[in-house]
């Protein structure tokens, strides 16, 4: 099993990477730090992942190289699984591409990164209803501190092919 | 596949389901956010946040290399290494590994464990240390996305835009991830007017170190020079290149207090890798030189070059040699122009040259990694015209002047 | 009143009305899109980008891109009047 991660750019893809592979791979603040893809391994259980940290992307249409980079990794990668960051206190945004690339067929997880911001401005996210909705795993990061790293790690294998029409008609009720 | 506004839709939905907004409360990032992107306050806090970094790089630079690694190169390290280096003083292990036996600092010596360490230990690592110390807070913090907010108008006039601060901020530290950086641009021709313009006209760290202990007095007018150059070439190839050259659209984060963790972990993967990748070139480049200084070959090249460079750049014919090594380290480059004797004026063109003629060669792999044949060969032509013509026009400028 | 984005004076407030199609996709994973809360931050000097502010987070656009956003605003002179 071959791991991407994907999400906007800046919304802690390679601190996720880093807390699970033990790498140092760079982390700041703007968007565009990551340009060109990481592999690394992660440990799950005893068993050992291909995990790759992939250069952000806003959307699957590519407006820069680094974005060609992370849409090439994705086409490249048919049988990965996504684990896809969302930036916590952005949600829905975040959640505009991780549907997308659901819809393209890839299994996902969702990791709603940056915890710790979103519970600074205030903003409550219902983590079971929307791990209902979805029927992906959906688990709060806060990826500078460690937490939530390690429950991210144990549902990785979770990760299951969803029908967006299926989201849709949960979503609806 | 949904459609952009049934996708919309659906979100809308899941988000009234699962999010709930808590009262917001403005901040102080909110407050920083509004005065340091606002152009009447924002345009005096970016020169003062530059002008701070500069003034700390110096001050820690000078700090280290002055108060304390210059003594014990000189007065405990050079003296000792004369004495016990087993070779004798005229035999060519010598030569090479301690340098010229009558010097008394290590800068002069030019052996490989003479000049080559003090020049990589003593004066680069303190230098680059603080730079990038700097570096990394303002990496971490979330300011370069709104510096390029505030810089956008004028990137635009060289065929970029804001974000090309990046790139450029990067390449002061060093060139080779600045070249990779240019990615986040959008256009081919914007990621080579980019590329172009940092590997020929932005001094690197290192560089930049060395430039600060050879010439204190001057190094603010190189710099002057090369950022005006890099604004006339980008102008002229924003002119001559075909392309898009489209408009900024960025993302800006809010701010963070940077954590000490990750700006000490940033700190630690550049120095070593620094001293794994600067160090046997620099010690490298001792070598290649002393060898060809004792093969006589620097004197031929001197020769054979001396016209071009004393007529054409008003330079003195020895600096073929420093030239040689701008190959493998600039760094080490300038800490040999200061051995050779010239004025100021020849000084400040010198290391202007250096500088400008050819990016060191891990840039220069860089440029064709990144740009491929085509780009690598156009930023190539773009190089050789700029050594001609502006270093040139510095010699000229001098004679106008009357100090030539 | 209905304006271009690159109208909306400093500090001003709207809604978004509508995108033209070439950029809907591309600045969707910013976050912006149809009825979304929009407040102007900044406009740079000079023909400069525009900094927004939607969903409290900032988003720099240069003008001709901020020109292809439409957005209502709360007509000054008809607060007290009809909309
Ligand atoms: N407060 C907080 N900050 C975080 C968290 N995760 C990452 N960050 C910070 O967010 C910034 C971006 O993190 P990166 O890991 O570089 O983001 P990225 O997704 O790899 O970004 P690109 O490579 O540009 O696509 C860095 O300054 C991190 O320190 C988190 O959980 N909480
Ligand atoms: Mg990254």
């Amino acid at each position: 099993m071959r791991i991407l991660l994907m999400g906007h750019p800046n919304v802690g893809k390679s601190a996720v990477f880093n807390r699970l592979t033990g790498a140092r791979v760079t982390e700041s603040n703007y968007p565009g730090t990551t340009v060109d893809y990481t592999k690394g391994r992660v440990r799950i259980e005893g068993d050992s992942f291909e995990i790759i940290d992939v250069p952000g992307a806003f959307s699957l249409e590519p407006k820069d190289k680094a974005e060609e980079v992370a849409v090439k990794m994705l086409e490249e990668n048919k049988e990965a699984v996504a684990i896809c960051v969302i930036d916590a206190s952005k949600m829905e945004r975040g959640l505009y591409l991780a549907l997308q690339v659901i819809e393209k067929g890839y299994p996902v997880v969702i990791a709603l990164n940056m915890w710790d911001v979103a519970q600074d401005k205030n903003i409550e996210i219902d983590v079971e209803e929307l791990e209902d909705i979805l029927t992906v795993p959906v688990v709060p990061v806060t990826a500078i501190s460690g937490e939530g790293i390690r429950e991210l790690a144990l549902r990785i294998k979770e990760a299951s092919l969803v029908k967006i029409e299926k989201i849709i008609e949960k979503a609806g009720n | 596949m949904l459609d952009l506004e049934q996708r919309w839709e659906l979100i809308d939905k899941i988000a009234k389901r699962t999010i709930k907004f808590g009262k917001y409360r403005h901040t102080l990032k909110d407050a920083i956010a509004e005065i340091t992107v606002k152009p009447l306050t924002g345009i005096p806090i970016a020169i003062a946040v530059l002008y701070g970094f500069w003034a700390f790089f110096v001050a820690f630079a000078g700090f280290f290399t002055d108060g304390f690694l210059v003594k014990l190169f000189d007065m405990h390290w050079l003296p000792w290494l004369q004495e016990v280096f087993p070779a004798g003083k005229e035999s060519w292990l010598y030569y090479i590994f301690v340098g010229d036996p009558l010097a008394d600092n290590c800068f002069e010596a030019f052996g490989m464990l003479t000049s080559g360490l003090f020049v990589v230990i003593g004066v680069v690592l303190p230098a680059i240390v603080a730079f990038y110390l700097v570096l990394i807070v303002l990496e971490d913090s979330g300011y370069l996305p709104r510096l390029a907010v505030l810089i956008d108008t004028v990137l635009h006039k060289i065929g970029l835009h804001g974000y090309a601060i990046v790139p450029s901020i990067l390449s002061l530290g060093c060139n080779v991830p600045a070249c990779t950086a240019c990615r986040i641009l959008e256009t081919k021709k914007q990621r080579f007017i980019m590329r172009t313009i940092l590997a020929i006209f932005i001094p690197c760290g290192a560089q930049l170190g060395i430039m600060l202990k050879v010439i204190p007095e001057t190094v603010g007018w190189v710099i002057l020079y090369l950022l005006a150059g890099y604004f006339i070439l980008g102008f002229i190839l924003s002119r001559i290149v075909p392309g898009e050259s489209p408009e900024l659209l960025l993302d800006i984060p809010s701010y963070q207090r940077p954590t000490f963790s990750n700006v000490g972990r940033k700190l630690w993967v550049r120095t070593s890798s620094f001293f794994t990748t600067a160090i046997p070139f620099v010690l490298l480049g001792v070598i290649i030189i002393n060898v060809l200084h004792l093969t006589g070959v620097i004197d031929w090249l001197a020769t054979g070059l001396g016209p071009l460079l004393s007529g054409w750049f008003g330079v003195p014919k020895e600096t073929v040699g420093a030239l040689i090594v701008a190959f493998l380290r600039k760094d080490l480059a300038v800490a040999q122009l200061s051995a050779i004797e010239m004025t100021k004026y020849q000084m400040v063109t010198s290391v202007v040259l250096v500088s400008i003629y050819f990016p060191c060669i891990a840039t220069f792999v860089m440029l064709l990694k990144e740009g491929g044949v085509k780009g690598f060969l156009g930023s190539l032509a773009a190089l050789v015209a700029t050594v001609f013509l502006y270093g040139g026009l510095l010699h000229l400028i001098w004679i106008l002047l009357g100090v030539a | 009143m209905r304006k271009k984005l690159s109208e909306m004076m400093y500090g001003e407030e709207g809604i978004v009305k509508s995108i033209k199609e070439s950029l809907k996709g591309k600045i969707a994973g910013m976050g912006i899109r149809v009825s979304k809360k929009v407040k102007m931050q900044t406009k740079q000097p000079i023909k400069g980008p525009v900094v927004i502010i939607i969903d409290k987070a900032e988003t720099s656009l240069g003008l001709g891109l901020a020109d292809k956003i439409l957005v209502e605003v709360r007509d000054e002179d008809s607060v007290n009047g009809s909309s």
